[in-house]
């Protein structure tokens, strides 16, 4: 009895038990935020109904008027613009990097997109209002700059890194027998690429793009600035060159002048919500491509 | 035919990387050119009062500090318990399961959680110290996730040699794996803090006010941060000049760039030096 309590001593030594602990603290501040989001955004969905709260035509704080809906439109409405241009350009770009370019080449690209990836938000939302907005306005010949066209394109310049930057580990990471055995049999590089290694790596680049649509869905600060933000549905709804407000962006400009515990307080914490639960399943599925992705990949 | 074929094929793959570069120098370009046109000495050692924006700069470095003393050793600690101690098994998995889900919570989420729990729960109030802690939660994921990449590549023969001469298990990672991956770790701290320098949302209303008398003098109070300067010079003051908002957005373009560039330079250095 008293040697296997003194083993158990030794085994679970003191740093160990005092490094558990602190580990355990990011599980604790996980549900810390999924508690205290549903709990201040809850009243919300009671108050207002979930459907007519989630789906409500009109945004109209002032006029306690808080129909989600016109919100969460010019959100997926940004989002997926701005996916249209990233995407094309990111997966190249990676195929580029990881299949053709000379390494000194990768070498000099690599760290720009890191440095890419850290550029503050609001610093591309400064570029976003001070340089495109004027530019797409005198382009198109519109009244107004801040259109859903500009939080796009502002959006994926935003998620190029994250798109480029896994999906070209992804794509170096196809065994090189696939590339010799290919080439062996008298395929081109291109042919090689496209029919041997890019469904190989497929996975892990829908991947990419799945974390890609969840950073542009949270981005909030570049988002704001440059998206106009009237809360409305562009007619037609496809029109990127109306302005439109995002989810994130009525979080942030409201949050300042709501008075705490108010319906508008939680109606944006009812905001949150929908946020964390497109994000949360966004990044569930990525992790399910992730886990399909070739062996030895780190994201 | 199939020459042309994949010489175009090549073409087009440069040409949208030659995009993403050609973005990036417009993005420096416009803001190095503007921004330096605009910024001097009288503007950065000014407080606001004088039309500077000191404060912005010395609330943004404590705000910075703050974060790191106290995110570097709960983000330490994890990543050595995660590395060495329980490298297999359902404990690990669960806490960079955590890891992950927090790495994509919006950077908002993570200011409204800190409002509801730091300034409200815990009744912190709109302080320095909330704007620490709530981003302590935010840079958690991004440290954890370098340091354990960085204690992984530490040899697996040191360990090995040092427990043959019957060192235990504490004294190891101590003397032998800390020391060996400080560079990788310091890698992760710095990327951390670039995180933090340049975040907005998360501090929109849990720390920071637009106007100061003075410089904070204890944890409790607010503080004026340059990105949220920025952000209120461009949202809530229209027409204002933009003069001072280059020289912002340059000040933290510049602290960024050089924050990554130590980062890189570290890893450089070190991948020279041992080779193993």
């Amino acid at each position: 009895m008293r040697s296997k309590r003194l083993k158990l001593l030794c085994f679970k030594d003191k740093v160990e038990i005092l490094l558990s602990i602190l580990a355990s603290i990011s599980i604790v501040i996980l549900f810390l935020i999924i508690i205290f989001v549903l709990k201040e955004g809850f009243p919300a969905f009671i108050r207002l109904g979930f459907s007519s709260f989630l789906l409500g035509r009109r945004w109209a704080p002032y006029y306690e008027d808080f129909g989600a809906f016109p919100l969460l439109y010019g959100s997926i409405l940004i989002v997926f613009g701005s996916l249209a241009i990233s995407v094309p350009l990111g997966v190249s770009t990676a195929i580029f990097l990881a299949e053709y370019s000379p390494k000194w080449l990768s070498d000099m690209i690599k760290p720009v997109i890191e440095l890419l990836a850290s550029i503050p938000s609001i610093i591309y939302g400064f570029f976003g209002l001070t340089f495109l907005a004027p530019k797409i306005m005198e382009f198109l010949n519109i009244s107004m700059g801040k259109v859903a066209l500009t939080a796009s394109m502002v959006l994926s310049i935003m998620t190029l890194p994250t798109i480029v930057s896994i999906s070209s580990e992804v794509i170096a990471s196809v065994p090189k027998e696939y590339r010799k055995a290919s080439l062996a049999l008298g395929a081109t590089k291109w042919q090689t690429v496209k029919s041997v290694v890019l469904p190989a790596a497929k996975p892990g680049i829908i991947a990419s793009l799945l974390l890609a649509f969840g950073r542009a869905v949270g981005e909030t600060v570049a988002v704001l600035m440059v998206c106009g933000c009237v809360p409305q549905i562009p007619s037609p709804p496809w029109n990127y060159l109306e302005p439109v407000h995002a989810l994130t962006a009525a979080i942030a400009l409201d949050m300042g002048e709501v008075s705490w515990g108010s319906l508008h307080y939680h109606v944006l914490f009812g905001l949150g919500v929908i946020l964390l639960a497109i994000t949360f399943i966004v990044n569930m599925i990525a992790d399910f491509f992730i886990k399909k992705a070739p062996r030895g990949v780190q994201i | 035919m199939r020459a042309i074929k994949e010489k175009t094929v090549l073409f087009l793959l440069a040409f949208s990387a030659a995009i993403l570069l050609l973005t990036f120098a417009a993005i420096i370009l416009f803001i190095g050119v503007r921004g330096l046109s605009t910024i001097n000495f009288r503007v950065i050692t000014a407080s606001i009062r004088k039309g500077g924006i000191f404060e912005s700069i010395i609330g943004t470095l404590y705000l910075l500090a703050g974060t790191i003393a106290i995110a570097t050793p709960l983000g330490l600690a994890t990543a050595i318990y995660l590395a060495e101690y329980a490298p297999k098994g359902k404990i690990n998995r669960i806490i960079v399961q955590a890891l992950n889900n927090l790495a994509g919570v919006p950077s908002i989420i993570f200011g409204l959680f800190g409002y509801a729990f730091f300034c409200r729960f815990l009744g912190l109030g709109i302080s320095l110290l909330s704007g620490w802690l709530t981003l302590t939660c935010m840079t958690l994921p991004i440290i954890v996730r370098g340091s354990q990449e960085a204690l992984k590549m530490v040899p697996k023969d040191f360990r090995i040699a040092a427990e043959a001469l019957g060192a235990p298990k504490w004294k190891i990672i101590k003397d032998i794996v800390l020391p060996t991956a400080t560079p990788g770790l310091a890698t992760s701290i710095i990327l951390g803090i670039s995180r933090v320098a340049g975040e907005t949302a998360a501090i929109l209303f849990t720390c920071s006010v637009f106007l100061t008398k003075d410089l904070p003098t204890s944890p409790l109070q607010p503080v004026m941060v340059l990105t949220y300067h920025l952000y209120t010079l461009l949202i809530a003051c229209p027409g204002a000049s933009t003069d001072y908002a280059f020289a912002i957005a340059l000040i933290l373009l510049g602290l960024v760039i050089l924050l990554n560039l130590l980062a890189y330079l570290i890893r450089m250095h070190y991948r020279k030096r041992w080779k193993w």
